[in-house]
């Protein structure tokens, strides 16, 4: 008995040092990379060209790479959970499907690089290119796309798809006017966390986008450096170290504010839909 | 008097769950019809063949015939959009849909290719009124149908339905998640309805299909075991099980 009640607070106490190095692994990455990056990050940084000691095409280009790639997903991904959950549910497609992405997201991220080295850039003529980073991100953020997706309309409660099928909407009338907007948050919500995935992508889009410095391209067919690549090249290629250091530091925060501003906006829409329409399960 | 709908031997299985046999019901033009009987006899499954609601039910088979104003609403040429305009649907859950008040009762007219704004606050209006919910919201139209009462929802719901001016109304158990006073409400609100539109009611309430039906049917197992005038199923059944089930010895 006094044995037991022992146990009982013991227990509690043991697992919750695991759980407090979670946050503090978490803690100890936001400081250290801050703390070196807010030393030498300034506006001045962020507007400079990245051949004169700033950022700017860096995170130019990690928004466009972002913006583009986030467009595409959300298309094909919301089309592929749309069609799995609601016209193919169970099916022998839907299953092949489903297995691809499950495959697709194991896959390393360098074995994506090479991939789109070969298959964008060469065999289709894409080139070192915008569009061909935009392709392999897309790739990437597909299985988290399409598998937020599929949660966001399952959740769509059936008795909303009665009601607009019982007043006589077609199936596809049903979709667009009540299904998606139902699910507009979880599928908003879903490419969110898609491009905060691959917004640190390294290895897939170095051979792709960028292997040396590179202006701001001016067309998606033009090379394009993002704060990622540029971490990678300026510990490569700047000879000073302490420079080099700085200079990533730099980059990495700035990375690591839009990351965490994806994952806050992610969370806001939630909250908001929340307290608009009550908890209906988005 | 004239049949507004009539089903001519229809049989309906889940799978292999024969769930209505041999069902044969007429249903009169403006008066309301309902259908009683214990659960899993097959009464929400005859309701939801009137509209080909069925049909949104994996495995569902249907067979035999479904007529409205004498015509099979399970013909090919039959546009299924037109037959669920022509014959609505309260659910036994109140289920607004995720929009404001206005936008809930405005939708079904929107499906069918009402686009003036003038039109749509009529019809909007005009239903509302219908269902004696005009005078609580009027001035709130724009609020999310969410934020009022589960009865309120009950009667956005019968009013959304009216809004596409249905010839029939189909009810699953409308009253069967509301306090007494709203079923009250409801009720009258059916008996309102009953001089422009013919109504078939599910429910569990011997009292309300007292109340509200002019025709009752009994279903048991499948099939109708009795069917007639209200008065004369409830005080004067010719099916031993009709008495029995009415007395509330089995359901």
């Amino acid at each position: 008995m006094r044995q037991r009640r022992i146990w009982e607070k013991i227990v509690p106490l043991a697992l919750s040092i695991p759980a407090s190095i979670v946050v503090l692994t978490f803690l100890v990455v936001v400081v250290v990379v801050g703390l070196r990056g807010i030393g030498v990050l300034s506006w001045e940084m962020v507007a400079t060209s990245i051949y004169h000691g700033g950022i700017a095409e860096a995170v130019v280009g990690t928004l466009y790479l972002l913006v583009g790639a986030a467009i595409m997903a959300a298309v094909v991904g919301i089309a592929t959970a749309v069609y799995l959950v609601e016209y193919a549910p169970g099916g022998r497609l839907s299953r092949i499907v489903t297995q691809a992405l499950n495959n697709l997201a194991g896959v390393p991220t360098i074995i994506f690089g090479l991939f789109g080295a070969i298959f964008f850039c060469r065999i289709l003529g894409l080139g070192v290119s915008l569009l061909s980073g935009w392709l392999i991100l897309t790739c990437m953020m597909l299985p988290i796309v399409v598998r937020g997706s599929q949660e966001a309309l399952r959740m769509v409660p059936k008795s909303f798809r009665d009601a607009a099928q019982a007043l006589g909407a077609s199936k596809w009338r049903t979709i667009r006017d009540v299904v998606l907007p139902t699910a507009a948050p979880g599928l908003a919500t879903s490419v969110i966390l898609g491009v905060s995935r691959v917004a640190g992508e390294t290895a897939a889009i170095l051979f792709v986008c960028s292997p040396v410095l590179a202006p701001l391209p001016k067309s998606p067919l033009e090379p394009t450096v993002a704060l990622a690549t540029y971490i990678w090249l300026v510990l490569m290629t700047q000879p000073d170290p302490e420079r080099a250091l700085a200079l990533a530091s730099a980059a990495c925060l700035v990375l690591l504010v839009v990351v965490m501003l994806l994952n806050t906006v992610a969370y806001a829409i939630r909250v908001y839909y929340r307290r608009r329409w009550g908890r209906i399960g988005v | 008097m004239e049949y507004k709908m009539e089903t001519q031997n229809l049989n309906v299985w889940y799978g292999d769950n024969h769930v209505l046999k041999d069902v044969d019901l007429k249903i009169l033009e403006n008066q309301v019809t309902a259908l009683i009987g214990p659960s899993g006899c097959g009464k929400s499954t005859l309701l939801m063949t009137l509209n080909r609601l069925i049909e949104l039910i994996d495995g569902a088979r249907v067979e035999g015939r479904v007529l409205l104003d004498g015509e099979d609403i399970y013909n090919h040429d039959v546009d299924v959009t037109d037959i669920r305009r022509r014959v609505g649907m309260v659910f036994q859950k109140p289920n607004p849909l995720p929009k404001s008040i206005y936008e809930n009762v405005a939708y079904g007219p929107r499906i069918h290719g009402v686009r003036d704004k003038k039109k749509l606050d009529r019809i909007v209006k005009k239903s509302l009124q219908a269902v004696g919910l005009w005078d609580e919201v009027h001035d709130r139209l724009n609020d999310s149908a969410f934020n009022l009462s589960v009865g309120q929802q009950q009667r956005l719901c019968i009013a959304r339905a009216l809004a596409v001016k249905p010839e029939v109304l189909l009810m699953d158990e409308p009253c069967s998640a509301l306090d007494p006073t709203t079923t009250r409400r409801i009720e009258e609100v059916i008996r309102a309805l009953k001089t422009t539109i013919t109504v078939v009611i599910v429910t569990h309430n011997m009292h309300q299909a007292m109340r509200v039906s002019d025709y009752t049917a009994f279903l048991y197992m499948g099939r109708i075991a009795e069917y007639g005038e209200t008065e004369q199923v409830f005080e004067n059944p010719k099916n031993p099980l009709t008495r029995d089930y009415i007395n509330g010895r089995f359901g």
